[in-house]
């Protein structure tokens, strides 16, 4: 097992120094911070040499006219997926001291066994104030005393002079002498008014040697476009850090031994014996504010004339369209993807237009970027746009796209070829793809429309007739904001009311037949007992029985059980003859003992007599 | 003699309200007739006449839409078409002007929403009207339900089935109104309009508008109007380049 966790941890490692060790084909660039200074204004020169850590560059150059010398050097290691790759960079001092143009002849520079040379430079320097200072483009700042050589910052626009909306790439640098542990608090915050800047990106970090010192540089990037024309002050530059300081000595001056760090007696903090003896006293965690010089950009408005297609876009662009499907229906969708390539100030692109929209109709664009650069500058953006044929089109339009080239210092319009499709169903009309290449003539040649003839059928389609009825007056007030809507709600409202207390009457109603039918079914049960089980006289007895009857009758008829004789009730039961005799004979012993009194006849009734009245009773049944 | 002043008081009321109904519909063949003698600045002038007058009609907007269309105006020209589509959904001539109004104006056109396409077979009051509908039935079964002696299970299914009805009515309802064609729809009446990021004229541009583009006005700040754009973003526009459709 530990030998398997070796193997993982030493894989890595022996794979990084086989990368590291391969030798790769070094190469070498040149690059002018400024190629237009005016005399006496210092531009920097920076041979890169990629692939290798150290080469053998020329110390000075000598050209009559400019003085240059060499500040320093800085090495950088970058390490991706295994793959290390270092650079050396060697920078130049370059004062003109006349104006001319004058020609940086190609540099050897030795790189082991290889011998590289740079390309050509060329320097315009103008006529101008010899005061000794930084290129325009460029803006340093010392700091306090103490400050000037423990920290700078420095503000690097690679431009001058630009166009309005143009991006312009700029860099933040500061840099820390490593003694002193700087550490960022704030910022950096670039100021000034009347451009935007992109977002900063993470800073780039790396060893450089500046005027024999060593400084670990934070690079950040950003682009700088103005809004409006006139001349602008970029920056300062202002941030904050946290570095360590020695604590100044009591003692004099004259005391202290110097560091070998400060070779002329400079006065260098680090001279302090803190740095030779770090246990012999403590450092003092300071908060040291950074600021560097304002640079200036000339800002320039954009010609006029621009193309009716121009929407905004500076810089220098390449265009590539394709649609699909290629066969589609009349009505149906077809992508139209156009990417722009290059470098320019894609946030404010938009997406290039049909340069014939007739017989099409168009959906607006979606976009998306993909950049190639840190800042956003450089990229490809994508547009899809659907549109759909409303008549049968041998082809997808060109598309147009137009730009401003601030390199160039013109208008440039993009024309896309027609990219066939196949459209099936309605009909072909032959004005509009009349027009089509009528109107690619405008705007491929502004100049030339005095040749181009206006077609009679210039407007394909004419709009229907005046209709001369003047119909019904509507509002455009939505139904449900009129009062009339709410008003008519009422009726179903007052429906729902009228249907509630009819349902509700109607139950308190059927409570009340039930209560009555209970009522009888109770009082024929309670009498049905008696005639069973009491020994009643004869007058109680057929009294009772009756009562009986007509409660059943009164139960099936739903009728006042008083109001039923015998005739009622035999026809309720739909009884025989016998029965209804039988029936009719209960109903006259029963009136004959009530009203004649309960001396007539028998004073009991026979047990026979009484079985014969039960069953009659009991055959009572609907 | 009661009876006499009796009808010829309806006799005058009936004849003031024809001659009162007469005079609209005289202004409309007036208006028609300029418009067919070409003199369309006129043919204007008389049916916005009629628009002020009240006479909200969906064939008074279509035949004011083709006059400003003889104008050149596109931007009204698709305003009042828009507005005779707002009036009838169905109105075939309107819908067919506006589109040859916007392929010539190439005005830009808000992609309609999810609730547009879903609800695409109704506008807002025949959803309202449905809703009103549903919840009544719903309201009605219920009750019968509730109070009835037996208790009906097609009258509990009906209710529920009406009610679910009604609340997708509602929300549906709820969808168009903030939708494309809602009552916020309002069309770009000024030729290439900048909309920008602020309310100022050197603000940032967003997009430029054609006329006759659709926009959706969000909300309203002093001179300009914030809205919602063909490009799926949003931008204030000068308030006097756009007009709603729905007055």
């Amino acid at each position: 097992m530990s030998m398997f966790r070796r193997i993982l941890f030493l894989a890595p490692i022996a794979i990084a120094a086989m990368q590291s060790s391969l030798p790769a084909s070094p190469s070498v660039t040149a690059v002018l911070s400024d190629s237009q200074p005016a005399v006496g204004q210092m531009v920097q020169l920076e041979i890169k040499v990629n692939g290798a850590n150290s080469a053998n560059v020329p110390e000075t150059i000598s050209i009559d006219g400019l003085e240059i010398h060499q500040t320093g050097t800085s090495r950088q290691f970058e390490m991706h997926n295994f793959d290390v790759s270092s650079s050396a960079t060697y920078n130049y001092t370059i004062l003109p001291l006349k104006a001319g143009q004058f020609k940086i002849p190609p540099q050897m520079v030795r790189v082991g066994n290889n011998s590289l040379r740079t390309p050509e430079l060329v320097l315009n320097v103008a006529q101008g104030s010899s005061s000794s200072g930084r290129s325009a483009g460029s803006a340093q700042s010392g700091q306090s005393t103490v400050g000037s050589k423990v920290a700078f910052a420095e503000l690097v626009v690679a431009k001058k002079d630009a166009y309005v909306g143009e991006m312009v790439p700029a860099e933040i640098r500061l840099g820390f002498d490593p003694r002193a542990h700087g550490r960022l608090q704030e910022g950096p915050e670039l100021s000034g008014q009347g451009f935007t800047t992109q977002k900063l990106q993470q800073p780039r970090e790396n060893l450089e040697t500046i005027g024999g010192r060593t400084y670990q540089v934070y690079t950040f990037k950003t682009a700088i476009a103005a809004a409006r024309p006139g001349k602008f002050e970029i920056g300062p530059v202002t941030a904050k850090a946290a570095v360590v300081l020695p604590r100044r000595p009591s003692a004099p001056r004259t005391t202290r031994p110097r560091s070998p760090f400060d070779l002329f007696n400079l006065d260098d903090p680090f001279s302090d014996p803190f740095f030779s003896d770090p246990f012999g006293s403590m450092g003092e965690r300071t908060e040291l504010p950074i600021r560097s010089e304002i640079a200036t950009l000339n800002v320039k408005p954009l010609p006029p004339n621009a193309p009716p297609n121009f929407s905004g876009a500076i810089g220098n662009f390449t265009m590539a369209v394709d649609a699909k499907p290629k066969t589609v229906q009349v009505g149906d969708p077809i992508t139209v993807t156009s990417t722009i390539n290059g470098r320019g100030n894609f946030d404010r692109m938009n997406g290039p237009a049909l340069e014939d929209e007739r017989g099409w109709h168009k959906y607006p664009p979606s976009s998306r970027f993909k950049q190639d650069d840190d800042v956003g500058i450089s990229g490809e953006k994508t547009f899809e746009m659907v549109i759909a044929p409303n008549e049968k089109k041998p082809a997808v339009p060109p598309l147009v796209f137009a730009y401003f080239d601030p390199v160039k210092e013109n208008y440039v319009t993009l024309r896309s070829n027609l990219v066939p499709i196949q459209v099936e169903g309605g009909a072909a009309t032959g004005s509009s793809a009349m027009a089509a290449p009528a109107v690619a003539a405008t705007s491929a040649a502004p100049t030339a429309t005095v040749a181009v003839t206006p077609a009679p059928t210039a407007k394909p389609q004419d709009i229907l007739y005046q209709l001369t009825d003047l119909g019904r007056v509507r509002s455009f007030t939505p139904i449900y904001a009129r009062p009339v809507f709410w008003i008519a709600q009422l009726a179903p409202f007052i429906l729902l009311l009228g249907f509630v207390g009819w349902k509700i009457r109607q139950t308190k109603i059927d409570n009340l037949e039930a209560q009555r039918v209970a009522a009888l079914q109770q009082e024929s049960t309670e009498l049905l007992r008696k005639l069973r089980r009491t020994e009643l006289s004869p007058q109680e007895y057929f009294s009772n029985a009756s009562r009986v009857v007509r409660v059943k009758t009164a139960l099936v008829k739903n009728v006042n059980p008083n109001a039923v004789d015998a005739e009622t009730a035999a026809k309720a039961f739909d009884l025989g003859e016998h029965e209804r005799a039988q029936l009719r004979t209960l109903f006259d012993r029963s009136d004959e003992l009530r009203f004649s009194g309960s001396g007539n006849g028998a004073a009991t009734i026979s047990s026979d007599e009484r079985e014969e009245v039960l069953r009659l009773l009991e055959s009572l049944h609907a | 003699m009661k009876t006499r002043i009796v009808i010829s008081c309806a006799g005058l009321w009936l004849l003031s309200a024809s001659i009162l109904a007469a005079e609209p519909s005289a202004q409309f063949a007036k208006a028609n007739q300029e418009y067919a003698a070409g003199d369309f600045k006129a043919a204007i002038d008389d049916y916005e006449t009629l628009v002020r007058a009240g006479q909200d009609t969906a064939n008074l907007f279509y035949n004011l839409g083709n006059a400003y269309f003889r104008k050149n105006d596109f931007g009204r020209a698709i305003l009042n078409y828009e507005r005779a589509l707002a009036l009838d959904a169905h109105h075939p001539e309107a819908e067919a002007n506006a589109r040859i109004a916007r392929d010539e104006a190439r005005a830009l056109e808000l992609v309609p929403t999810r609730s547009d396409r879903l609800f695409a077979f109704a506008n807002e009051n025949q959803l309202v009207v449905t809703a009103a509908i549903a919840f009544w039935i719903g309201i009605f079964s219920f009750a019968a339900w509730i109070i009835g002696r037996r208790r009906s299970r097609s009258a509990f299914a009906l209710s529920i089935l009406s009610l679910s009805l009604f609340a997708i009515a509602v929300v549906a309802s709820c969808q168009l109104s903030r939708g494309k064609n809602g009552p916020g729809l309002a069309i770009v009446t000024g030729d290439k309009v900048d909309a920008r990021l602020a309310t100022a004229d050197n603000a940032n541009r967003v997009l430029t508008l054609p006329a006759g583009s659709e926009i959706k006005i969000v909300s309203q700040r002093g001179d300009w109007i914030y809205a919602a754009l063909p490009n799926n973003m949003r931008g204030w526009i000068p308030a006097n380049s756009a007009e709603q459709v729905r007055f």
